[in-house]
């Protein structure tokens, strides 16, 4: 038995010498796996051939061999198994505290007692039929193995004392803390919480009695309560009181109560048990650690400035800060400080570069309001005339019988006018978004750093919910249809810009490379070559954008973009079903119209 | 004149080309070493040849030899790490970007093996593009494209799209598209080998056809040394971005430079390739052997220009060894045995 000879070097390997790969693979107990693997490959193995480690100690056995799908496998069957068994653990003394009054908890009774048989039952079985499972499917498992480390060297091979101990400390991490909380009941949400106010609280007035410890904090606040309630029966003997007299007993009493509420805390500190921190700390969620002081909560407002306008600077104006004083002892989490900073600082944005804001708003409202005059104004015969016309010059009959059909159904329902304030919303939004999207995809597409930073900002755009940025909109924008297109071009133009880029990208290199070969220059490439042959692409992105658009006009409905998503909204709020559902089949058959069309014209300007 | 010269041109790819050309200089490192320590690749090693004018000079190599590399430092798509180059007489490498634009649109035409024509534009504007380029306008732009396209018989498909032809046709357009501009200096980049064996047979006739007509200064690269021989007056061979040998078919089949260069040749036909001079035998060392040339027979003559082809055509049939005779006076004999071990090579070695 000659062995061929495959790889180079250091890796050379015999390959056709079945013993000794079967050896060098297996490392130990060749005897008994060589015969085993055969029998695999001829399929004579049968079903109830149980490999005995893996029967016993299956993880450990799939970790020394190296074979981690069996390791996960085993591990997660084991640790279910285990997890059903504790629920039995769990449920075990409350059944028993239940059962010392049958008549009154019968039902609590038979539903632990169910418990507790259902998941004793699917706990035995899951390991009983794990473990046989994994035994008899080990070796097989194991030839797999084999036959992809004889592909592949990087695949675990041999037995190695590593993996076994990285193997157990896995399960160290996985298994006592699952087990363990199987057998606990679910945490009280505020527990947690209620420790660090205590803990904090302890620590405040630690400080604040000069007290070493907790126990010296006790007898001091003790001390305290004693001496002022033995002011008070002073107090309570006398027959007739000054007002004087009066108003020492009320503020004692106040005192007193308010030291009575501080040794409740120190006790309730004392009481919390070290498993008690643990639980906090391990089980359920993730412990809010840190705790931080809130970031000043300052305003910014802009106001008429007296003294500019004094001097003769009409209609001057200047931003005031309005500090409010802090609350005492309040500490918020990472994520209370960060979002309201991030609210500090768009109140600032705002008060600051106000001019600049309403000036984007008024282009945008300006040129709503032209397109919206367009499509509202333009008689309804002459748009559906050039509605049809458009999708029987470009798209066939078919189109323009669904395109008559959709118009129809705007018009019967009464939707006309409200759909072209949608449609006149999209057209703008998407005249942005070329506007902006196209340049920036070629960019994109010509310089490396540039798609390199951007293409994550689009993921950010794409996925981010658009709910969550109508919030800033409206801060810096206000509620009406301006934010809405912003909004809409937001979420819309990811699409145009990473097609455009996509389309440049995709022109062949040899392409580019015969132009340059005559005598391009970049420019010439770009507009000769590159952004023709990109043309089916960027058709592309700007039908998803228009689409995109389309689905956004419900969503900014919710800040005052008018039109169908309108109705849709106001639907919702009021709970009524049928008009939503005409509303939303009105959006759908405006963009399936368009779509449509736009892809009838694509098709016969396209030359590709 | 040579129109097109390579002086010393050689080119390391890399992020450290220059210190790896360095190191290459000061220290004659080889491929494999420069790899090792710059992880530079050498695509082209140390090449120098010029082109006279009219010439078709053909690059062969196989592919990774550095071929194509190297004709695309010809019009600079590809920078030299160093070395110079020069287009009728002037460096390309000093030329601002906007005489190179010049240089390339209106002096170099250059076909692509997988044609790279314009997808969406007319074969006519396909044809137009090196003048459009240069701001010609439309109408004379139509006119030189008529004209190239009727120079590679394709008169009438102007107005169709690339991808209405078949690839024999579309490489004819990417030929016309080189001529439209009427440029000195063809660079043919494995032109024909994405077709089929007939039609580059078909166009490999009639771009010989042309070349006598247009005496273009043309440099020719392809894998196929049956084509380089048909193509080429004269051929490069590459081997690792090296040209190893540069000589006319015959000399590289008669007298290859080295072991790799005889590999290459040893499957081609001698037949039309190699001259009478190059395998006869001097007359005395014959009378030495055969004795002397018996005036009174009638012996098959035959000039030392004359390929071997037509020596076995005189040979066949007759029992007399052929007369090579130059200016009425013998220079050489060729027996049979002569002939035969000639048509085998190796006779001269």
């Amino acid at each position: 038995m000659s062995g061929a000879v495959i790889g180079g070097g250091a890796e050379q390997r015999e390959i056709d010498d079945r013993d000794v790969s079967v050896g060098t693979f297996l490392q130990e107990k060749v005897p008994y796996y060589a015969p085993v693997f055969e029998k695999v490959q001829r399929a004579t193995l049968p079903r109830w051939h149980l490999n005995i480690w893996a029967l016993l100690v299956p993880w450990l056995w799939s970790a020394y061999r190296g074979v981690w799908v069996l390791f996960w496998i085993a591990l997660a069957i084991d640790v279910t198994a285990i997890v059903c068994l504790m629920q039995v653990v769990k449920f075990s003394p409350l059944l028993a505290e239940a059962q010392l009054n049958p008549e009154a908890n019968a039902t609590l009774i038979a539903r632990y007692s169910h418990w507790i048989n259902i998941y004793s039952w699917i706990g035995v079985l899951l390991l009983i039929g794990g473990r046989l499972w994994m035994a008899s499917s080990a070796n097989r498992l194991y030839y797999a193995q084999y036959a992809r480390w004889r592909i592949n060297s990087a695949v675990p091979s041999g037995v190695s004392m590593q993996r076994l101990v990285l193997g157990v400390m896995v399960i160290l991490i996985v298994a006592p803390l699952t087990t363990y909380r199987a057998t606990q009941l679910r945490l009280d949400e505020r527990a947690c919480f209620n420790h660090i106010r205590a803990a904090e609280g302890v620590e405040a007035l630690l400080a604040r009695y000069d007290a070493s410890d907790v126990t010296d904090l006790m007898s001091i606040l003790s001390g305290e309560i004693t001496q002022r309630e033995t002011r008070m029966e002073a107090l309570n003997a006398i027959e007739t009181l000054s007002d004087e007299q009066k108003s020492e007993r009320a503020a004692l009493r106040k005192e007193a109560r308010d030291l009575g509420r501080d040794l409740e805390l120190t006790e309730d500190f004392t009481n919390i048990t070290a498993r008690d921190k643990f639980d906090c700390y391990f089980i359920d969620d993730f412990p809010t650690l840190a705790r931080l002081e809130p970031p000043e909560d300052i305003t910014y407002r802009r106001v008429p400035d007296e003294e500019a306008i004094a001097a003769g600077r009409e209609g001057a104006t200047k931003v005031i800060e309005q500090i409010k004083d802090p609350v005492e002892g309040r500490k918020v989490t990472i994520f209370t400080y960060s979002a309201e900073s991030i609210d500090i600082s768009i109140n600032y944005l705002r008060a600051q570069f106000a001019g600049g804001f309403d000036a984007m708003t008024n282009v945008l409202r300006q040129s709503l309001i032209r397109v919206e005059v367009a499509f509202m104004q333009t008689p309804w015969l002459v748009v559906a005339f050039l509605f049809i016309a458009l999708s029987w010059a470009f798209a066939g009959l078919g189109t323009t019988i669904f395109v008559a059909s959709s118009l129809g159904f705007l018009a019967l329902f009464e939707l006309w006018q409200i759909a072209m304030q949608t449609m006149a919303l999209v057209v703008v939004s998407t005249a942005v978004c070329v506007l902006v999207g196209l340049p920036i995809g070629i960019w994109m597409a010509k310089n490396k750093w540039f798609r390199w930073i951007t293409e994550p900002i689009l993921d950010v755009m794409q996925t981010i919910p658009s709910l969550s940025y109508l919030v800033p909109a409206v801060a810096f924008f206000g509620i009406s249809q301006p934010p809405a297109v912003l909004a809409t071009v937001i979420f819309a133009m990811p699409p145009m810009i990473k097609l455009t880029a996509l389309g440049i990208l995709q022109v062949p290199e040899s392409t580019k490379e015969a132009a340059l070969a005559f005598g391009a220059s970049e420019k010439q490439l770009l507009r000769k070559v590159e952004l023709p042959m990109a043309i089916p692409s960027i058709m592309a992105g700007l039908n998803q954008t228009i689409m995109l658009a389309l689905s956004m006009a419900t969503i900014s409905a919710f800040i005052g973009a008018e039109g169908l998503g309108a109705i849709v909204t106001s639907a919702l709020g009021d709970a009524q079903a049928g008009k939503g559902l005409l509303a939303g089949i009105a959006i759908a058959l405006v963009a399936m119209m368009i779509d449509r069309i736009l892809k009838g014209i694509r098709n016969s300007f396209s030359r590709i | 004149m040579s129109v097109v010269e390579l002086e010393n041109v050689w080119k390391v790819f890399g992020s450290r080309a220059s210190e790896a050309m360095a190191a290459i200089r000061a220290e004659g490192l080889g491929k494999a070493e420069v790899l090792e320590r710059f992880e530079a690749v050498v695509g082209v090693k140390d090449a120098s040849f010029s082109v006279e004018e009219g010439e078709i000079f053909c690059l062969m190599g196989l592919s990774g030899s550095g071929k194509s590399t190297l004709v695309r430092h010809i019009n600079r798509l590809i920078e030299p790490t160093s070395g110079t180059i020069r287009i009728m007489g002037e460096d390309i490498g000093a030329m601002k970007s906007e005489q190179l634009r010049a240089t390339r649109a209106d002096k170099i035409g250059m076909v692509f093996q997988n044609m790279a024509l314009l997808p969406h534009r007319s074969v006519r504007d396909n044809i137009g593009f090196a003048l459009e380029l240069r701001g010609i306008d439309g109408y004379s732009r139509a006119q030189a494209a008529d004209r190239a396209l009727e120079t590679v018989s394709l008169h009438g498909y102007g107005d169709r799209l690339p991808s209405e032809l078949s690839g024999g046709m579309q490489q004819r357009v990417g030929l016309a598209r080189a001529l439209a501009a009427d440029p000195e200096i063809l660079l043919m980049d494995e032109p024909f080998s994405a077709l089929d064996p007939l039609i580059r047979r078909n166009l490999q006739d009639e771009f010989l056809g042309l070349s006598q007509n247009l005496k273009k200064t043309t440099v020719f690269i392809t894998h196929d040394l049956d084509e380089a021989i048909r193509m080429g007056d004269r051929i490069g061979i590459m081997k690792d971005g090296e040209i190893v040998q540069i000589g006319t078919a015959e000399d590289i089949v008669t007298a290859p430079a080295d072991d790799y260069v005889a590999d290459f040749v040893a499957g081609i036909s001698r037949l039309k390739l190699v001259s009478a001079s190059k395998i006869m035998v001097n007359p005395d060392a014959h009378a030495a052997a055969h004795g002397p040339i018996d005036p009174a027979k009638s012996y098959p003559v035959a000039s030392p220009e004359d390929d071997l082809d037509s020596l076995v055509g005189l040979s066949t049939g007759a029992d007399l060894p052929v007369l090579i005779k130059h200016d009425d006076s013998i220079v050489g004999i060729v027996t049979k045995d002569t002939l035969l071990k000639g048509l085998q090579g190796g006779a001269e070695a």
